[in-house]
Parts: structure tokens; sequence; C-alpha cells
């Protein structure tokens, strides 16, 4: 055998060794050419687990109110990590984990959705920065992820690509999963490889009904059988990252109810029993302080005892949500363990890709996208809208989508402040690891607990590190730019193994800390994570907003765990120089300019697309809901050529996601009939009053607006072959976005309906032929109209990125 | 004091689901005051409509509810005032209805109800008013009008006062 070159990948295939005569006589073969990469001697398998939008103080294993008896028993053979780090937003951790690399330095200083104009927010993974999975595949291993991607822009999610963005384009044999930062457990559009699959046919199943995350796990089972029963030896990657905890919660009843009334003391006593068994564990020093809770919060004390119950309710769900992704990481663990590998996978699982999610706002939402469409529900208003969707019970069910309380997202970072988006402090940066490795890890040591400081960006050197294989110099010829995190494979052995990270910045939408040698400088923008309205935006405005006028707040870490002493009036040197360091190390990792994340805020859009009329031919599904023509906030017109046979036809012509956001332009009872779904909250229906004839007919719904603006009312109008056959107002139209994952169906609504009258006929294909349907979005505007919309839908699109 | 004599009340309230409205319902009629009638509508998420109403009139040898023509006028909640990319809302359109026999209820209702959405109104002695009013705890929007003179008359006059003053807080 020769020996590989591991520098340059792919490694290249030896050249032939053998004789080839003209005849076989004489001829020797070589059979080395046939051969392919193998990794080096004794690599380990490797399963990386990674949690979405969950804290500190969540599992049980540290001490949380979430019993996750699978992340506790891989703790116990294993190591507990209470230093490790992430960057406070999903797609910029993920960027992060997978190439090793600072987010912002490989142009993820924000989330997948949204791509930027600058190198630090493009979206776009550069080639000198090939990720893990593309190193571990060209040198032998089998790859493959299950779950949630969110690495590729919103208009990059079709079949037009471009692929490379995909999971497969980052190195991955196989992918199951969710393109998008989040998506329904219920009735997600799912992505294959480098398809988009759409929903399970087992969602129409009433007695079994498709449920991802264990969908998910039987997926990645059946890819080990798959790989094992084909080779023995070959070692695997497998990236296992669950949709959970992430919004919607959605998870079966008996999950939720096994927290009944365990929450019912309210977020300020929940965390200090939380901070009380964080110490008992020691996952938490002794002399720590649990932090005060902001005044952003509501002290549960003070909320009217009649909601108390819809709130306890929304944890309930979560903490069951959330044992369910326990339970099925557990049955992945249990999958390698039949197959007698388990003391050889190096097993890293990380709960939490940034903190708890507080995107919830302060009332919770039976449906994620109010907040971020800018719908400002009182919580009684959330409790009727819960009740006209199935009532607390359903909170978890298909006919929902929520999301719980910022207050309790807050508790389950406890003990820290703030959460998910907040870059600046640990609420939002720190979280749980764990890792697992009996033949890597002495076992005198296994249920230790490591507390050196690190950072997301040192799992893939450290893998590398124990696999044996180096960080290439060159991938595809070109040369690699080096990573950034440094491996802490000595600290399996080694309690006291050296700090092996002594600096790190942090940036998640301007908010901001720097690191070093325990000092760890907070500079926190004043806006409330939530809140994005034009007086919380108006501060940090270009020409406005002076970064190093910003708070700071200065803690000493190995003396302060929690953050809770603020040391920025005793140590003016310190915060001075720490501000230095940031702005060296922003300029160092492209994080700059800052806010870039919130620029459509501040009128830098992307350029007018020429494009105004969509043409779908055929029986397109599944187009992504970052896809979807932009018909927000104008007039628009949808139409459609249909062929009705003799005895006529229903079924859906068109449809847009689901009742809670969406649309649907459908015949049912021969009547063409329109409905709009203003994210659940009101819903407005037009039908013909004359029927639909035979034959070739073309039908046509013309909304008209009332003003180019935001979320304006207007006057829908049916026609069918030109002739107006039904109209009526709609006072009031979605002005982001309708779903954060379902799509756009044409002939039939796949997955949860828009029309809830033919809900017991989904997904209700249309029975006739759809042959074209077409939008135009722009039969109405003027220039000066179309650049406000622009500029409005690209604030949307930051507003949901933020969410991800 | 004679009916025709009294102050009449009308308070109309709206509602984002059939439960929180029928909570509101059945906790009216139980208060313990005097209701003139109390009718709640609902609509269900396919469009059905649901009316249910208690019509003490009727026992008065008065023309009741239905006679008088109360049909909810559902005011939308101002749902995108204060934010960066809303306007307020406008009122789903409230009908003051003259004179519809009850089986028209239905069909006006079916206009004016939007779908999962549920409106209550309620007519009391405004001598009443305090117990009635403390157990409308659920609405969202909610108005009061008060009327007085002949019953029918005064029904009507103080439902127009509350449709208004929920249009005045649309504003």
């Amino acid at each position: 055998m020769t020996v590989q070159d591991r520098a340059h990948l792919p490694i290249r295939r030896p050249s032939f060794s053998g004789v080839a005569n003209r005849t076989l006589q004489g001829s020797k073969p070589d059979w080395d050419l046939i051969g392919h990469p193998v990794p080096p001697e004794g690599a380990p398998n490797v399963l990386l687990v990674l949690i979405d939008d969950a804290g500190f103080g969540n599992p049980s294993t540290f001490g949380g109110p979430i019993q996750t008896p699978n992340y506790t028993r891989v703790a116990e053979q294993g190591l507990r990590y209470n230093r490790m780090h992430v960057t406070a937003l999903c797609s910029p951790t993920r960027a992060a984990l997978l190439t090793g690399r600072n987010s912002h330095a490989v142009g993820f200083g924000s989330v997948g959705e949204f791509a930027g104009g600058f190198p630090g927010y493009s979206a776009t993974l550069p080639r000198d920065c090939a990720p893990l999975p593309r190193i571990l595949k060209d040198n032998g291993y089998g790859t493959a992820a299950f779950g949630k991607w969110h690495l590729t822009p919103d208009g990059q999610q079709g079949p037009a690509g471009p692929l490379d963005r995909w999971p497969n384009g980052w190195g991955f044999d196989y992918f199951y999963g969710f393109l998008g930062g989040g998506a329904s457990q219920w009735d997600p559009v799912l992505a294959e490889n480098q398809k988009i699959i759409g929903t399970d046919p087992a969602f129409y199943d009433q007695d079994d009904p498709h449920y991802f995350p264990d969908a998910m796990a039987d997926k990645a089972i059946e890819w080990l059988h798959g790989v094992r029963g084909q080779n023995a030896e070959k070692p695997f990657f497998l990236y296992f990252s669950t949709g959970c905890s992430h919004s919607p919660h959605h998870v079966a009843e008996s999950w939720a109810q096994k927290y009944k009334g365990k929450f019912d003391q309210g977020w300020d006593a929940l965390r200090e029993e939380t901070f009380a068994r964080q110490k008992e564990l020691g996952v938490v020093p002794e002399d720590a302080v649990l932090t005060e809770r902001d005044e952003a919060f509501p002290a549960w004390d003070d909320l009217p005892d009649k909601l108390k119950t819809f709130y306890a309710r929304q944890m309930e769900v979560y903490a069951g949500f959330s044992e369910n992704a326990d339970e099925n990481v557990g049955r992945v663990l249990d999958a390698i363990d039949e197959l007698g590998e388990l003391d050889n996978t190096l097993v890293i699982w990380i709960w939490g890709d940034n903190g708890a999610s507080m995107e919830g706002t302060i009332t919770g939402s039976f449906n994620e996208l109010t907040m971020q469409n800018g719908i400002p529900l009182t919580d009684e208003m959330q409790l009727q809208l819960s009740e006209r969707y199935g009532g607390l019970d359903q909170w978890g069910g298909a006919m929902m989508d929520p999301h719980y309380s910022a207050a309790w997202a807050w508790a389950g970072n406890a003990p820290f402040k703030w959460g998910k988006q907040v870059g600046s402090h640990l609420g939002g940066t720190r979280n749980p690891m764990v890792v697992r490795w009996p033949d890597g890890i002495d076992q005198a040591a296994a249920g230790g607990i490591r507390s050196q400081f690190g950072h997301v960006i040192d799992i893939a050197p450290t893998i590398l590190d124990i696999t044996g294989i180096p960080q290439p110099e060159t991938v595809d010829g070109i040369q690699q730019a080096p990573m950034h995190g440094t491996t802490f494979a000595n600290t399996f052995a080694d309690a006291a193994a050296p700090e092996f990270r002594t600096q790190q910045y942090f940036e998640t939408v301007g908010n901001r800390a720097m690191y070093k040698d325990g000092w760890w400088l907070a500079m926190k923008t004043e806006r409330i994570p939530w809140v994005l309205t034009p007086d919380a935006l108006k501060p940090y405005a270009p020409g406005v907003w002076d970064p190093d006028a910003s708070p700071t707040e200065l803690y000493y870490l190995p003396d302060d765990f929690t953050q809770a002493h603020d040391l920025a009036a005793d140590h003016p040197d310190k915060v001075q120089e720490l501000k230095d360091l940031f702005w060296q190390e922003a300029e160092q990792y492209q994080v700059l300019p800052l806010l870039t994340a919130l620029s459509t805020f501040f009128g830098m859009v992307p350029p007018i697309e020429d494009r105004t009329k969509f043409e779908y031919r055929g029986g397109v599904q599944n187009v992504l809901s970052g896809m979807v023509p932009r018909i927000y906030n104008h007039s628009y017109t949808i139409s459609a050529d249909l062929v009705i046979p003799a005895g006529g036809a229903e079924g859906v012509i068109v449809a847009q996601a689901d009742h809670l956001g969406g649309f649907s332009l459908f015949i049912d009872g021969g009547l063409l009939t329109h409905t709009y779904s203003m994210m659940g909250v009101f819903v407005f229906r037009q039908q013909a009053t004359e029927p639909m004839p035979t034959g070739d007919v073309t039908v046509r719904m013309e909304f008209a607006a009332d003003a180019a603006k935001p979320a304006t009312g207007g006057e829908v109008t049916l026609f069918i072959n030109d002739k107006a056959v039904g109209s009526g107002r709609m006072d009031h139209t979605v002005p982001i976005r309708f779903s954060g994952y379902a799509g756009m169906d044409i002939g039939r609504d796949n997955g949860g309906v828009v029309d809830r009258s033919y809900d017991d006929r989904k997904p209700f294909a249309f029975t006739g032929t759809v042959k074209k349907v077409v939008f135009d979005v722009q039969p109405h505007l003027s220039g000066a109209d179309e650049l406000d919309l622009h500029t409005e839908a690209h604030r949307g699109h930051a507003a949901h990125g933020l969410s991800g | 004091m004679g009916f025709d004599e009294e102050t009449t009340d009308v308070l109309i309230g709206g509602y984002l689901s059939a439960e929180a409205a029928k909570e509101d319902y059945e906790s009216v009629r139980q208060c313990g005051a005097r209701l003139w009638g109390a009718v709640v509508v609902s609509k269900d998420l396919e469009g059905e409509l649901s009316v249910e109403q208690t019509d003490h009139l009727v026992e008065e040898g008065a023309a009741g509810l239905a006679g008088v023509g109360f049909v909810v006028g559902l005011f939308a909640p101002p749902l995108l005032a204060a934010t960066a990319i809303g306007a307020a809302l406008g009122a789903v359109g409230g009908k003051v209805l003259h004179n519809k026999s009850s089986t028209q209820i239905e069909q006006i209702a079916g206009e004016t109800i939007p779908i999962g959405g549920a409106g209550l109104i309620v007519a009391y002695k405004h001598v009443d008013a305090d117990q009635v009013e403390q157990a409308v705890t659920r609405a969202v929007k909610k108005a009061v009008g008060e009327a007085e003179g002949h019953h029918v008359k005064a029904l009507k006059g103080a439902l127009a006062a509350a449709q208004a003053k929920m249009a005045e807080q649309e504003g």
C-alpha cells in the first residue's frame, strides 16, 4: 500500500504500478488502483450531536429540570465540559463547528438565510476553508448528516442550487433533514441529499403519524446499518443535529404530560432550583452567585393568576420536546452499541447551538411567526388563539407552531443572564457539552468535569487530532486557511491540563464580547433581542451608533462563573485593553462592519431582482418558504390555466404553507375559492358566486392593495375566463413571511392545509389538470413603491433570519 | 321603575376564540345581574357559524334580542399599530341591524364574524353594570353603550353607542 498524502485533498490515486502489455500475456494487475482512501489506523467513529436553541440550565445532566438520562449516561461514562462556548446564533455556531474556524471568517456572521454583501456575512463558505466532513470524507470516512442544516441561503434551496451550498457540498455522503433554521416536527418539508422530498407521507397517518425526531433517529440507524452491511471497517462521522429544541415546540402529549405541574412555581423559582442542583452536581462552582433577573422579564409573581397555567404549559411542552430529543439520541447510541462499536466511537454532544431562544417574546406564541411578522399579541390573545387551534392540550400538536415565553428561555439559561442572540453574555454563549470515548478516555476519569475555556471552533481540530488526520494544505488545488480552533484532546486524560483557549471574540447582532486570560468584556447593545421596532433600531443607525460608547461590563470568570460581579468601574485599563483587542480580532476575522445582520433596516439592500413573473408548470411541489414569489405588501395576481373535465373538478390549484399563515386557491363544490390566513390570527375567504365551467379554463385571483405598504389591506377579486365572479376584502395581509418552513405546492396542499374545510381530504389534490400557475408580483407598482417594498422585504428577511 | 324608564346598557366584546367568548357568556349569566339578554356568536375554522343566546326580553313580552337585531359587530384588535411593519387593523365592520328575524341573525353574523372569531353582546340594567362588566374578563376588546327610553329603541341606541366606542378604540 502506498503512503497516502493527506495534506492534499482529494487524496490522489496511486499511479499504475503493474504491467499492461498488448495482451494479458505478461501483464500484471495493480489492485491498488481500485482501492480508496482509508483513515489512519485506529481512527475512531465520530458521533457529533448538536441540540438546538437550548440553555445551560435545561438538561438534568447540568442541573436543569428536563430529564436527560441519555445525556447523563454519556457524561457519566465520559466527561462534562462546563466552560464550552458557542456563538449565540444558529448558523454561526454550525459553521464554526463544522469548519473549525470563526464564523465570520467563513461568511457566517449571521444566519444562513441572510446572504449579506460583506465577506463576514455572505453565507457562502470560502473555498479555502474546507469543512470537517469534506476532510473526513476525503480521508476515507463515511459521512452523514441528519436533521437541521441551516447553512444554505434562502434563495438557493431548490433544484437550481447552487448545490455546493447544500450538505452534500460540504462533504456529507448522505443527508436527511431540513435546510432551514426551523421546521415543524409533524409536517416538515424535508430534503434528502440534493432533493426536496417534502412532507413524509406518514403525516397523513392518523394512527401513527410522522414525527421527525423519531424519523431522524430511524434514518440515522438505517444509514449506519447500511454502511456496516457493506463495509465492516470504514469509520463513520455522523452529525446528528436535532430540530429540537427550536420552535415550533412540537411533541406528543405523552411527553409533555411528564412535566404536568412541574413548572407551576414559575421561572424565578425554577432558576433557583436549577442553580442549587448545578452546585450539587459540581457543574457550577460552590462560590458562584445566581445572576439577577433583568427588568425585561416580568416577575412570575406579577403575572395574573389566570394566565399562569398558560405560561406553565409552554414550558411543559418545551421540556417534553427536549426529553424526546434525548431519547432519540439514546436510540442512536444504542444502535452503535449493538454494532459493538460504541466504545470506539468518539461522542461529542453539545446541548444547544446557542442559549435558549427568547424569540417567543414575553407572552410566548401559538405561532412563532407572529413575532417575526411584527404582530404584537397580548398573552390573553395568545391564549385565545391557542384555544382556537385546539386549546392548551394541543400546544405541542400539529395545529400550532408554538414558542414559549422569553422568560422561560432566560430560566433555561440559568445561572446566566440573557440568551440566544446575546453574544455579549454567557446566557447566549455558554452551553453544556459532554464527551465519551472509552477507548481514548481512561475510565478512571469517567464522570469527571472539565473546566477549561473552550469554543465550538475547537471541536473540528480535536476530531482531526484524535483521528490522526492532518488539516489539509490544499483541497481541490486550493490553498487552505488554517483552522482557528485548537485541540483539547489532552483534557481527556488530565483535568488539570492547561487552558487551550486563552483568547476569543464573540459577536452576534452587535452584541460583543472579548475574552482573554479569564477576563470577559461584555458589550451588549441596549436593544431587547426580540424587539425590532423603529424606535428600538434608531440608536443603531449609521452615524448615530458609536460602538465604543456602548455600556461595558467586565467580569473575571475564574472567580465569577456566572458573570454576577461587574468589575468595569474598577478596571478601566482592562476594559480599554479588551476593547482594543476586540477591534483587532473583528478586523482579522471579518466581523466588520458591525450590525451587518441589521443592515437592511438602514437602507443596505441587495439589488432589486428583475423578475416579476413566476411561472410554475405541472406538479411543482415543496417550493421552500424562502423561495415563494414575493407577494407581500402590494398588489399581485395569481392566474392558472386549468383543464376541467366534463364531470367537474375539485382540489387545490396552488397553496402556500398552512392555516397558520398562507394562501390557497382551490375549487370546492364547483366554486372557485381563495383563502388567506394572516398568521392564523385572521382568516379571509372569498368564493365565486358562479360555478366553474368545464374544458379549458383560466382562473385568476387579483389582490388590489390599498397602498404599497407593509401589511396592507386590499380587495380580492376572483375571475373565471376574465369575468369577475367573486370578491371580498382582506383588512390585513402578512407583511413578511407566511411560514418558516412550510412550502408551496401546485395542484395540491401538502402537509398542514391552509383552509381547514378540506383538511379531511388533504392534500386535496386537483382532480382536473393544472397546466400552469403564474404569479405576477408587479402589476401595479411604481418604481418608488418597488424600492420601498424591496427594502421592507429584506428587513423582514433579516428579522426572520435572526430567529434561525 | 318600569322597563321603559330604566337606563339600559349594552356590552359588546370581541374574542379570538369561541371558548373565551362562551366563558364570558356563562360568567355573565351566572353573575347575578338581571339580564335582558345575551348572545354569543362564533365561527369555527371551517367557517361554520354557531349562535347561543338567552332572551329574557321575550319573557318580558318585548320584541326580544333577535327582534332588535343583535348581531355582533366583532372588532378586530389593533394588532400592528406600534410596530415597524404594521398598520392598525381596521374594524371588521360591525353592522347595526334593523329588525332582523332570528333566522337572519346567522346570515348577517356569517358575514361579520371572522373565521375562528367570536363575539358577545349582553344587555342589562345599568344598575347591574359593575356585576356584568366584572364578569367579562376575556374580551380582547369590549365597549359599553347605554340609552334610555322605550326598550327596543333603547337597546338599539345602546348597541350603537357601544359600537361607536369600539370603533374609537380602533382609531
